[in-house]
């Protein structure tokens, strides 16, 4: 954690997450010291851009499938059959974060990670809303948590560990297993994830779901993402909505998004002359 | 494109606009949609490169075998980080560049697909693939 080291001369000052424990919601966050960022050290070191195995989402997808409830199973095998058939559910309409557990679940893109005093945070490559604060500072859940895709997170280091603790994950979020078979959580989720190092650069993400609303026990699951160090795959800028519009020029010579036609959510018509 | 065409543009035509796209489902989606057990290839003009989240499009004029003015093909594939991993930059293509498509059609015969690889008339070959960037320290 050299890196860390060098960060705390130059933030010393910086407002940043709290590290007292368990405060009230309208608690202040004192500014990190010197001292805490050399506690830092102690911490396994998870930063940087993380890619994730595809193809063993994809195994995992077959082999270790969530346990359904029999009446979700229906609705699963009915999204899996419309998949099969060439018209796959819009899990992700709208540009929606994926949402947890589903980021780390079924992402394709790349996330950067980084420690600071008392929070680790998850930025998502695919688009700028796919964000996850991890609170290490000792805080328990909030009393009431406002509801959100990726939920209220709390975490804490066991040796070369980080354990985290989410609630309060928006229902209408899903449980998904690709990106045309997800069920909405319903609410009264409950993810426990154990992050930790598999080899140097190597990191997995052992899930417990407890999703009540749809599953007959917790579902237990394994992520794995890859550390990457070169320079060329730092995480680049993501706007889902981007998507829908090409390069244009409007009647003045100005720059423009210029919409793109859709057909049953594929590009299908750029309209740019 | 020329830059200096300007048919359909966004500021002057918002009605006309917002009636051609078909909101909201048009930018994250699975690839389940096209036919990947069909593998159609076709050689083109590129009429744009949208280099853009979720998905990377090449617009592609191809004029149809019997003839007769080039017909649009919107051709996807995944984002531009998965790109960069494979190889890709933003610059990989350009607007007038002939190449060679190979890709997976919609399954209605409109003119779209999944993107395989691209040929460029340099030869090179591009591909993209999850599997490229399963391995940790790239370089």
């Amino acid at each position: 954690m050299k890196k860390i080291h060098l960060r705390a001369a130059l933030f010393v000052a910086v407002t940043a997450a709290g590290l007292s424990a368990a405060r009230s919601d309208d608690a202040i966050d004192p500014a990190p010291t010197l001292k805490d960022w050399q506690a830092m050290a102690k911490q396994p070191d998870f930063s940087g851009v993380w890619t994730p195995n595809v193809s063993n989402q994809v195994q995992q997808e077959r082999s270790n499938p969530p346990p359904w409830k029999p009446e979700i199973a229906k609705q699963v095998e009915k999204l899996y059959a419309e998949e099969k058939a060439g018209r796959p559910f819009p899990v992700f309409d709208h540009c929606f974060p994926h949402g947890m557990p589903s980021f780390m679940l079924i992402t394709h893109n790349a996330f950067e990670l980084l420690q600071t005093p008392g929070r680790v945070t998850l930025l998502g490559e695919v688009d700028g809303n796919r964000l996850r604060r991890i609170y290490t500072d000792g805080r328990a859940h909030s009393a009431d948590p406002d509801p959100s895709f990726h939920g209220e997170s709390v975490g804490h280091f066991e040796k070369d560990t980080l354990v985290i603790d989410t609630i309060a994950v928006l229902p209408q979020a899903y449980l998904a297993v690709n990106e045309a078979v997800g069920i909405p959580n319903n609410g009264d989720m409950h993810i426990v994830e154990h992050l930790h190092l598999v080899a140097a650069d190597t990191l997995a993400d052992d899930l417990e779901i407890t999703a009540n609303k749809l599953l007959t026990k917790p579902w237990k699951t394994t992520r794995l993402y890859l550390r990457q160090r070169a320079r060329k795959y730092e995480i680049v800028e993501g706007v889902c909505a981007s998507g829908q519009f090409t390069d244009g020029v409007d009647k003045n010579g100005n720059s423009i998004f210029a919409p793109v036609k859709f057909k049953n959510g594929v590009p299908v018509g750029s309209d740019v002359k | 494109m020329k830059s200096s065409a300007t048919t359909w543009i966004l500021g002057g035509c918002l009605a006309a606009a917002a009636a051609m796209v078909s909101w909201p489902a048009g930018a994250h989606h699975s690839f389940a949609v096209y036919e990947r057990t069909k593998v159609v290839t076709l050689k083109g003009t590129v009429k744009t490169f949208q280099w853009t989240n979720p998905h990377v499009v090449i617009w592609l004029l191809v004029t149809p075998a019997s003839g007769g003015e080039p017909e649009e093909w919107g051709l996807e594939t995944t984002s531009p980080g998965v790109l960069t991993r494979s190889g890709w930059t933003r610059n990989s293509i350009k607007a007038g560049d002939q190449i060679t498509a190979e890709f997976s059609p919609l399954r209605d015969g409109t003119h779209g697909g999944g993107l395989n690889s691209v040929t460029l008339a340099s030869g090179e070959k591009l591909t993209a693939s999850f599997a490229s960037g399963e391995k940790a320290g790239l370089k």
